[in-house]
């Protein structure tokens, strides 16, 4: 009989069913399969980053309805390409190089319609720095959420005003915690510019919301 | 003042993870100095607010959505290909239309003769003997006849060409067109025939043709200004057999 019945046993039972058993799930071997027509593959891929890129977009671009179709356009052209498929980068690194590449474009667009928005009405005329649209209020909240909520909104509407160039690397570090050679390898940058850029980005930031720190 | 130590020591703390620990040296220096654990408190309680913000989900049919665009998208080439298409054949109308234009416009510059016809000057030419009917008619050149009588003379008999005036480079070539009537003769238009038959009727002398006068601006530019001659009618020659006291028209 070659049942496991320890822990033991089973840290030394042999890796090839496991191994087998790993690729199978692998996103490399999930864009396999749907380039072999296999279209639960692909949902299954779709579902394991589907929240993630939606949330990149988003926070990259401010807007959820956009972000939503940015999203589904990603995984559109990843379906498109995945004959072109290669196994160099990993998965994750070539679909967020996809939505990096798809938001920084919706941003140039929107920066060449010269979109109104409502926080720029409170930028200055004079090209200076935009000016906070909700200054924090002094006085205490009742419910701590409430505070919460107010800090997420301010976050999220200082990144907006990052350039993109320092947004992309920031999201990627402190919002979904990526290693910096992951980073690099998604923006196809070093990783000095890289470090160098959140620096940046940080130092932006640390100045715009200085009342809440 | 920032120690020379605080750069590296910043460094750290900015490639570390949030919840990474820092080394001993580190840790030495911000137990001493004050602006870097500032610095680093501020850069932890970022870095916490940052990540607060947590992960945005997809909505709830965006797998449906997204597999009706992948259905779409298949469908798509057909539709592409016809927008290929008529985009190409709309470029080369449009190509067509510019070169067809481009021709004939390099046709109309290349071409000598011009649109306008240009009067030519009155022919002067000496009155020939026994012509007989305007014997006296001549054409005045009123500025070189009145500075020059003799010039004058010599254009009855053969009008010498006229110097070119110099044309500055930059000025437009103009292209005057004029007929002169002056030199020929006036149709007599009468309505009543004339009331005795051997009555002469001839013109009143107009041997005084319409006055000229041709002026130079200085740049090259000639100005012709011409007076018409007024005429006054016919006049006829009485008969013998004519009465005065006859009726009115018939003398």
């Amino acid at each position: 009989m070659n049942t496991l019945t320890t822990i033991d046993e089973l840290a030394f039972a042999p890796s090839l069913p496991q191994e087998t058993l790993e690729d199978t799930t692998s996103d490399h071997a999930l864009l396999e399969a749907t380039r072999s027509g296999d279209q639960d593959a692909f949902a299954e891929l779709v579902s394991r980053y589907r929240n993630q890129i939606t949330s990149y977009i988003y926070r990259m671009t401010s807007d959820y309805d956009g972000a939503v179709d940015l999203a589904q356009e990603t995984f559109v052209r990843v379906y498109r390409a995945r004959d072109r498929y290669q196994r160099s980068y990993a998965f994750s690194t070539y679909i967020y190089r996809i939505a990096t590449n798809l938001a920084i474009s919706e941003l140039r667009k929107r920066k060449r319609r010269k979109l109104v928005s409502l926080t720029g009405f409170f930028q200055s005329t004079d090209g200076g720095e935009p000016k906070e649209l909700n200054p924090p209020d002094g006085r205490p909240l009742q419910d701590s959420e409430l505070v919460d909520q107010e800090r997420r909104d301010a976050v999220q509407r200082a990144i907006g005003t990052l350039p993109e160039k320092y947004r992309a690397p920031l999201i990627l570090r402190d919002v979904d915690g990526r290693s910096y050679d992951e980073i690099a390898a998604i923006l196809e940058t070093s990783e000095g510019t890289v470090k160098s850029r959140i620096s940046r980005a940080r130092g932006f930031l640390r100045e715009k919301m200085r009342a809440y720190l | 003042m920032k120690d020379k130590r605080c750069e590296p020591v910043r460094r750290e703390l900015e490639e570390l993870m949030l919840n990474d620990n820092f080394s001993a040296a580190t840790g030495e220096h911000l137990r001493t100095c004050f602006e870097c654990r500032e610095f680093q408190r501020q850069q932890t309680k970022l870095r916490q607010i940052v990540g607060s913000l947590g992960t945005v989900n997809a909505p709830a049919d965006f797998d449906f959505r997204l597999r009706a665009r992948l259905v779409a998208d298949a469908e798509a080439p057909s539709f592409r290909f016809w927008t290929i298409t008529v985009k190409g054949l709309a470029t080369a109308a449009v190509l067509v239309v510019f070169g067809v234009g481009a021709v004939m416009v390099w046709q109309r510059v290349d071409d000598p003769t011009p649109a306008v016809a240009v009067a030519q000057p009155p022919q002067v030419t000496a009155p020939e003997a026994g012509a007989g009917e305007d014997p006296n008619r001549q054409v005045h050149w009123i500025n070189d006849s009145l500075m020059n009588p003799a010039v004058a003379d010599n254009r009855t008999a053969t009008p010498p060409r006229k110097p070119k005036p110099s044309r500055p480079a930059n000025t437009p070539k103009r292209t005057v067109s004029t007929v002169d009537f002056s030199s020929e003769r006036a149709t007599v238009i009468s309505n009543t025939p004339p009331a005795v038959d051997n009555a002469t009727v001839f013109p009143i002398e107009a041997s005084l043709q319409s006055v000229k006068v041709s002026l130079d601006d200085g740049r090259g530019n000639a100005r012709t200004i011409s007076f018409p001659t007024v005429s006054f009618g016919s006049q006829r020659v009485l008969t013998t057999t004519a009465n005065q006291f006859n009726s009115k028209g018939e003398w």
